[in-house]
């Protein structure tokens, strides 16, 4: 059921975008794509501990591949695995590799694929019983690994030193990088060996760190094929009859506190577990859903949305003061309590409104949050350094599979990873709930809202494909006015 | 303390009460001018925050009124009254605020609940019910409240407009924050001015550039004392660690919308600028006060000599005349008072010499009359025997012949007898006449009055009248005295006590020491004497016995006197006699001033 509302949701999103223009013409070759990202890129290797992760996600995309893939529709396809199979025990997973050159014309073999995912997850074991297959071996059962495959940091990259010591990263990808300028602009041409075929568009440009306003101004102004939007643009844009693509309520929104355990910087003092639980009682979810995120968000109660697994209702996330007052009394009687530093993320204005409401909401409670701007929340390295009590992370959903997007996103939020082998070795719903269930009862993560990716689409760009988690496929893009 | 100096010292004291008293006057009348240039630039600066506050308060009124009159506002509402979300209008209070230049600015439902807020957004949904609930209505004009944001509560002026539509009332309130006007009043040099905050909950703060300096405890008990009553007040603190580093400190309380005091406005004026030329005329006020009291003493010094000397010589002459020398006469210069004065002393001399002498005749004439008297009297007694006796020989001569010869011889031995009575009379007399000159030296007191004491022993324990002696020898001194006169003195006034205690009684000696003296005292037990007999008790040839010649106590009195003593007698009928006698204490000066006076 799940499933087919699934594949419903991504036909009807794929049919608005097609009537944008597709139906009107066909897909032409050349041209170049211009694209606005609000954050900045520091780096393009899929493992590199970014800031933005999503945002390189996206542009990687382009360049390296994965063993597998979702696509639009939320099936899984192969990709650089033509297919695969597992052992009963789901412990041994084999796949085989299709013909395919890197970007620097060497053939991608099974050896390249062992040593990029030796890379993306040293806990396996990885072997190549010929050129063409790979064997990836897991300590404990994993029923999901090809979805695990299709998440971007399990990309097949070849990463080989140049004469200068710096590592050059060649990927198999449908675009190659051209020009790259770390933070500002990366450049991807049309990789004309392609083993999928030639892409229409010729270049594919990404200007990076606009701000969300300039966006809308270079969108009225510039030649760009598409900008990221912020919630509360979309009205503004639609108000204008412009083409909005916008994913599901998928990424979270959720404050993580950050404590010696779990991803914090050591010896920092943890924030009581009542003042903790009373916190997320007073934060009003509703009201940041719809208002903040104009009802283009849900609130979340749960790591997941509830569109994806069908149980976040059973973790409530009602309101309620009266409870979050009584656990703040009951915490003050033992501890001192000592205001809340909450970061947000410095560039994320949307985020700042938000950590803004938490404190307004908290201080219903009696519990002082001082929200503060934080250049680097995102990347887990940055976030163990910084003196937060606790921060409101946007992660972003990395796969329309439960499993591997519980397991995805309890890494992108630093919580305890002795979970994953039971995540990925989930066999039924109620043992994915049972395991999110605890991983909430410690409230060492507060989840707030599930947000939609909102794109701003220019009308000549055709087949930009979005999907539900919000991630881009454009390997089908082209644009009008080329030849 | 002469009358010159008297004069010099009440002149100067008066003098310097005079200048000080104008010193004061000038240093208080400037310390007034001072602070009534102080009120005025205070006072100023006062006006010109009012004016600022006015003009503040008609631009954020202007500017609300144009936001609640504009057509976006009203097209807005238009649709929250007809069921629009108002999450559509989260941020729809920004834009305005920012065109208005508000810092503070929320868009409310009829409810009360926050629409839009520019400056805290997040608090949508919230309800702002202060206005609502209030019975009474708020002022038109922009008033003082505090504002609830994300950093605490902000002390602004406000306004509310209500715009209406459909029946329905939704709320804008706009504002900024106060500080903006204290960081825009130009403050002349040495005054600052800030604003005390005082919310409704929570400590207060101070708000502008000068906040720091008015956080003295004598400022904020101040600030304190205005909030409660609501009355502007001023008081002088110390803005620094060096003496004459003061300021005044204004608190002028700064109305809202209740009765309640949100803010006080502080002006504080340094006085260190006035402190200066007030010690500056203070300095100058105490120069001129110095050189006129100097000039004053001077000047006075003069007139008081030229004015005092005629009394200091009236003065000298009555001392003079007081040791005796009535000879005396002073210079009558001018015809003031002083001139009249001398004059009158003058005549008053002669007037006191011609008394003196009428009065040394008549007592010359005294004298020789007591004299004869005594003379008559003590020759009459032996003269009358020898008269008989004569006449007895002339007598028996003619009647009795045979018998001559035996009534011869004892005429004969009558005669002899009387005459050697008359002699030893005449040589009396002829003592008195002849005092020895003292030979003084040192004396033991004590010893002489217990040697005379054992002299008398036997005469004393006479029966039947048995006089009993009580010596009380204190520890005194050597006296400067001739013992042997001395001896004489204390016989003579024992005989007396004697002879005053027929039927016996008690002799008390008692020696003692007064200042630089030794006492002698002699008591007796006696009938006593009347204050007459005390009075003419040391006068020559009077006595109050049948046979004294009345020259004993005159001849003590004499050798005391030589001594350079004093005596005296004090006595109460049927209680006894006491002779008070004081003698100089012996010292080597003693010696020399009478070597220096025997020479």
């Amino acid at each position: 059921m799940k499933r087919l509302l699934l594949q419903l949701f991504a036909i009807s999103s794929l049919a608005l975008l097609a009537a944008g223009g597709y139906g009107s013409s066909r897909p032409r070759y050349g041209g170049a794509v211009r694209v606005l990202l609000h954050d900045k890129v520091m780096s393009l290797d899929p493992l590199s501990d970014e800031d933005h992760p999503a945002a390189r996600d996206r542009m990687t995309a382009l360049a390296f591949e994965t063993l597998t893939e979702i696509d639009a529709q939320g099936h899984l396809r192969p990709m650089l695995a033509s297919s695969w199979h597992a052992d009963t025990a789901k412990r041994v997973w084999q796949f085989r590799l299709r013909l395919a050159n890197f970007h620097d014309g060497t053939v991608l073999t099974a050896a390249d694929a062992a040593a990029s995912l030796a890379k993306s997850n040293p806990a396996w074991k990885y072997s190549a019983p010929d050129r063409q297959t790979i064997t990836i071996e897991t300590p404990s059962p994993v029923q999901h690994m090809p979805e695990m495959m299709a998440l971007p940091r399990y990309a097949i990259v070849k990463r080989q030193a140049d004469s200068n010591g710096a590592v050059v990263l060649a990927g198999t990808g449908s675009y190659k990088l051209s020009q790259w300028q770390a933070g500002e602009r990366a450049q991807f041409t049309a990789n004309e060996d392609y083993w999928g075929g030639r892409p229409f568009a010729d270049t594919i440009e990404f200007q990076m760190g606009s701000s969300l306003r300039d966006q809308l101004m270079e969108r009225q102004l510039g030649p760009y094929a598409a900008t990221e939007l912020s919630v509360d643009q979309i009205r503004t844009v639609e108000q204008n009859n412009q083409t909005v693509a916008l994913s599901r309520p998928s990424d979270l929104l959720a404050i993580v506190f950050l404590q010696p355990d779990s991803g914090g910087k050591p010896g920092k003092k943890p924030v009581d577990q009542r003042i903790r639980e009373a916190l997320g009682l007073a934060v009003n979810r509703a009201a940041i859903s719809n208002v903040l995120f104009q009802r283009k968000g849900a609130p979340a109660s749960g790591l997941l949305p509830q569109w994806l697994t069908g149980y976040e209702f059973m973790f409530g996330g009602a309101t309620n003061l009266d409870r979050a007052r009584e656990l703040r009394a009951d915490a003050a009687a033992f501890v001192v309590i000592s205001p809340i530093a909450l970061a947000y993320d410095f560039a994320d204005p949307q985020a700042k409104l938000v950590a803004e409401r938490i404190a307004v909401d908290a201080r219903e409670a009696g519990i002082v949050v001082q929200p503060y701007a934080e250049s680097h929340i995102n990347g887990k390295t940055s976030r163990s350094a910084i003196n937060a009590d606790a921060v409101l992370l946007r992660v972003p959903l990395q796969s329309v599979d439960p499993q591997v997007a519980l397991a995805a996103r309890i890494d992108d939020l630093g919580l305890f990873q002795e979970n994953s082998p039971a995540i990925l070795g989930a066999t039924r719903p109620e043992d994915l709930f049972e395991i999110e269930r605890k991983l909430l009862a410690s409230n060492h993560v507060v989840p707030v809202a599930h947000i939609p990716q909102a794109l701003w689409l220019n009308n000549n760009a055709h087949n930009w494909q979005q999907l539900v988690t919000g991630a881009w496929q454009l390997d089908q893009l082209w644009v009008e006015g080329a030849r | 303390m002469s009358l010159k100096t008297k004069l010099l010292l009440l002149v100067t004291v008066s003098i310097t009460a005079s200048v000080g008293a104008v010193a004061w006057l000038i240093e208080e009348r400037a310390h007034e001018a001072f602070r009534q240039v102080e009120q005025d630039r205070t006072s100023a600066l006062v006006n010109q925050f009012r004016r600022e506050f006015e003009h503040e308060g008609e631009e954020i009124t202007r500017g609300v009124e144009a936001i609640a009159g504009s057509d976006v506002m009203l097209r807005t509402v238009t649709e929250l009254a007809n069921g629009a979300e108002y999450a559509n209008y989260v941020n729809e209070a920004a834009s305005h605020a920012t065109a208005q230049r508000l810092d503070f600015l929320d868009l409310i439902a009829p409810d009360g609940a926050i629409i839009s807020s520019a400056h805290w957004p997040a608090r949508f949904g919230y309800k702002q019910r202060w206005f609502l609930d209030r019975p009474a209505p708020l002022p038109q004009q922009a008033f003082l409240k505090h504002i609830e944001t994300p950093q605490g509560s902000v002390l602004a002026m406000i306004c509310l407009r209500p715009v209406r539509v459909h029946g329905l009332s939704f709320y804008l309130i706009g504002g900024r924050k106060l500080d903006a006007v204290v960081q825009s009043l130009s403050a002349p040099a040495g005054l600052r001015v800030s604003i005390f905050s005082a919310p409704e909950q929570g400590p207060g703060e101070l708000l502008g550039p000068a906040r720091e300096s008015f956080g003295s405890a004598k400022a904020m008990a101040l600030i304190q004392k205005v909030l409660e009553q609501r009355n502007e007040s001023s008081t002088t603190v110390d803005s620094g660690p060096a003496s004459g580093q003061e300021e005044i400190v204004h608190a002028i309380p700064l109305p809202g919308y209740t009765d309640r005091v949100p803010a006080v406005l502080l002006v504080a004026n340094s006085l260190e600028q006035e402190l200066l030329l007030e010690k500056r005329i203070r300095n100058i006020s105490l120069m001129i006060a110095g050189v006129g009291v100097f000039i004053g003493v001077v000047v006075s010094g003069i007139v008081t000599a030229r004015f005092s000397r005629p009394i200091r010589t009236l003065a000298q002459a009555a001392t003079e005349i007081g040791q005796g020398n009535w000879n005396v006469r002073v210079e009558t210069s001018g015809k003031d008072e002083i001139g009249k004065l001398a004059v009158a002393f003058n005549q008053m001399t002669e007037e006191l010499m011609g008394q003196r002498e009428r009065l040394v005749q008549s007592e010359r004439v005294a004298a020789w009359r007591e004299l004869a008297r005594r003379l008559a009297h003590e020759l009459k007694n032996p003269l009358f025997p020898l008269q008989i006796t004569v006449e007895n020989l002339l007598r028996a001569r003619q009647n009795s012949p045979e018998m001559f010869d035996e009534v011869f011889r004892e005429s004969t031995t009558t005669l002899l007898a009387e005459i050697a009575n008359l002699k030893t009379i005449i040589g009396r007399f002829s003592d008195f006449s002849k005092m020895p000159a003292p030979q003084l030296q040192a004396v033991d007191l004590n010893e002489i009055v217990r040697s005379v004491a054992q002299l008398f022993q036997a005469q004393l324990n006479r029966e039947p009248a048995r006089i009993k002696p009580a010596l009380h020898l204190g520890d005194v001194p050597q006296v400067n005295a001739d013992p042997v006169l001395l001896r004489r003195v204390i016989e003579n006034l024992v005989l007396n006590a004697i002879d005053a205690m027929p039927k016996g009684g008690t002799l008390t000696f008692l020696t003692t020491t007064a200042d630089r003296s030794a006492v002698f005292e002699l008591s007796d037990t006696g009938d006593g004497l009347t204050p007459e007999e005390c009075e003419r008790l040391f006068t020559p040839y009077y006595t109050t016995k049948q046979h004294g010649t009345g020259l004993g106590l005159a001849i003590v009195q004499s050798v005391v006197s030589d001594h350079g003593g004093k005596i005296s007698v004090s006595s109460k009928k049927d209680q006894g006699t006491t002779f008070h006698v004081e003698l100089p204490v012996f010292s080597d000066a003693s010696t020399v001033e009478f070597g220096s006076g025997k020479d």
